[in-house]
């Protein structure tokens, strides 16, 4: 035993939040192309969905009051938010990858602030989410996509493709945290393409009827595609059209990260 | 010295898993005291409490009962000083696979709060340190296992922690590199750092550790130096092979010389009451009842020997 060394000091030094937030988003970012098969689907999806939607259903542009004459318009929004909302939920996947291997047990090991373990992943499903809607922008452009109201209207399509994500990582993180393997996933894609369809994502409210029209007419992530198809649609920009979709991301958001954040304690728990 | 000074205390820590008629005590009631600038050895097989204890004590796990303190802080009520002040390298070196060394490093000072201009020289003295300058810009993937072990015990000394907990260092490493972690643990604990080694290998803790708990079903079942506890089990253990036709009767010839002892499958053990003088008259006895004795093996008493009085079964040999 070595009793002639003196003790060592105590450490009181404190990991800045944002320090510890901006390191966890960039391995999240880094592992991106170290890993890019776990990535590349999440990039795919959206603008296969998008461009083959829009070709698949073209006719749809035809029915009476439909809000843009071209059916890439109204499709790509929505490929764009399950991209976003995959850029999310894969945060989630890769924390259950890192729960299943160990690596998350030495990330719990340090003192970064606990709240650092949930804004850095967001941090990362967000500039995720960027990358996927202006990858999906730009294809959609060359398959004959037109925003109709400008940059700024294109703007409402990243707001919501953030808040899209934002939420997702909320709801992924929760889930793995919860279960801690695989089961997680497969509840988090389940519930986040169900809450996307059943609303108006295929086709607008005035032409759906019974159960599923009143289900879309409820449901919170109705008001985030209005949003996100703000600047695709003929309609102008009303702030009627804007304030439901703002205010369904915040609450959806702070819900399933205050969800994430209980999750996240009670892992010490078991 | 109080115990807010020990850099480590557990109080009737307890870990319950499960409820009802399902509970299973993993930890029941573990008490420690540990010294500063002590090489501690928690000795146990698989399974008994000595993983749930380091994950209790590290912040990892809640304790269901008792209390803690980790360099002078309580591991429920300031976990966060208390991981500011530990290093710990788990059972399984859980490194991301697709970062390299240096780029794990780098995230574990940034996770520490180390100031950013010592991240790189951090790193750098770090890998020299445990051997791995040249693989530092390989993917972890890459790394063999005791690669993988020197990098985590690196991971753990990042913030030069006043106190050290390796989980298992060693399990599943070959010999060399055993030997190579045991020589970097002694020089950690030379520079200072108080060190709890769990493990399940009996020549581990007999090399490294100056006090040593041997726990099994989650509770410790003997605390001390080891040359203590080898000197309480007192007279050396003669292991006797025979004929399996004919343990029963060496069995009751064994038992004139002293206890029966759990002995390895095959064999027969007994503590020989009288010293090694014995064991002449232990073969002449066994000849002159006409049993063969296929082999025989005198050892002087061993931690194996203090696990086993302490347990009734033996480590050496038990399934890891």
């Amino acid at each position: 035993m070595r009793t002639d060394q003196a003790a060592r000091p105590i450490n009181t030094r404190r990991t800045p939040h944002s320090a510890a937030a901006v390191g966890l988003a960039k391995r999240s970012i880094v592992n991106i192309t170290r890993l890019p098969s776990a990535f590349l689907p999440s990039v795919l999806m959206p603008v296969f969905q998008s461009i083959a939607f829009a070709g698949t259903f073209f006719a749809i542009i035809q029915i009476p009051g439909f809000p843009t004459d071209r059916s890439i318009n109204w499709f790509l929004p929505l490929g764009t938010l399950m991209g976003a909302g995959f850029a999310g939920i894969g945060i989630g996947f890769s924390t259950i990858r890192d729960l299943e291997t160990g690596f998350y047990d030495r990330i719990r090991l340090t003192p970064a602030p606990r709240s650092a373990l949930i804004t850095g992943p967001l941090a990362a499903a967000l500039i995720r989410a960027a990358l996927v809607t202006t990858i999906v922008i730009i294809v959609g452009l060359i398959f004959g996509a037109r925003p109709t109201h400008g940059p700024t209207g294109v703007l409402f399509l990243y707001v919501a493709a953030a808040g899209i994500a934002a939420l997702g990582t909320g709801w992924g993180l929760g889930l793995a945290f919860r279960f801690r393997d695989m089961r997680a996933a497969a509840i988090m894609q389940l519930t986040f393409f169900l809450l996307i369809f059943l609303t108006d994502a295929q086709t607008p409210l005035f032409i759906m009827d019974g159960w599923l029209e009143l289900v879309a007419r409820i449901n919170p992530f109705t008001n985030v595609i209005r949003l996100a198809r703000l600047g695709f649609l003929d309609a102008p920009i009303t702030w009627n059209n804007i304030w439901g979709g703002l205010i369904a991301i915040v609450a959806i958001s702070a819900l399933t990260l205050t969800f994430a954040r209980r999750s996240l304690a009670r892992l010490s728990d078991s | 010295m109080s115990e807010t000074a020990l850099p480590i205390v557990a109080e009737g820590l307890q870990r319950y898993f499960g409820s009802g008629d399902n509970i299973v005590k993993a930890v029941d009631g573990v008490d420690l005291q540990i010294q500063p600038g002590e090489i501690f050895g928690f000795l146990g097989p698989n399974g008994a409490g000595k993983s749930t204890t380091v994950r209790m004590l590290t912040t990892l796990l809640r304790p269901t009962g008792g209390k803690g303190r980790v360099a002078g802080f309580d591991i429920v009520s300031e976990a966060d000083s208390v991981r500011r002040n530990i290093g710990v390298a788990l059972q399984d070196a859980a490194i991301d696979p697709l970062m390299t060394g240096t780029e794990l490093l780098r995230l574990q000072a940034v996770l520490y709060g180390l100031p950013k201009a010592q991240h790189h020289q951090r790193a750098g003295e770090l890998l020299e340190r445990v051997g791995l300058t040249a693989a530092g810009g390989r993917r972890v993937g890459t790394y063999s296992g005791g690669m993988r072990r020197r990098l985590d015990l690196a991971l753990s000394l990042i913030h030069e922690p006043s106190v050290l907990f390796l989980d298992e260092p060693t399990t599943g490493l070959d010999p060399m590199s055993r030997i190579s972690l045991w020589e970097e643990i002694r020089r950690l604990n030379n520079d200072g750092t108080t060190v709890l080694l769990t493990t399940q290998y009996l020549e581990e803790a007999d090399q490294l550790a100056e006090r040593i708990a041997i726990i099994d079903h989650g509770v410790i079942v003997r605390k001390g130096r080891p040359t203590e506890l080898k000197a309480e089990v007192g007279s050396p253990t003669l292991f006797v092979t025979v004929d399996e036709s004919t343990h029963q009767i060496a069995t009751g010839l064994l038992a004139k010389f002293g206890e029966l002892r759990p002995s390895p499958e095959g064999s027969l053990g007994v503590g020989l009451h009288e010293g090694p003088s014995a064991v002449s008259n232990v073969v002449r006895e066994l000849d002159d009842a006409g049993i063969t004795v296929r082999n025989l093996e005198l050892r002087e008493p061993s931690l194996d020997d203090v696990f086993a009085e302490a347990t009734g079964y033996r480590l050496e040999g038990a399934e890891s």
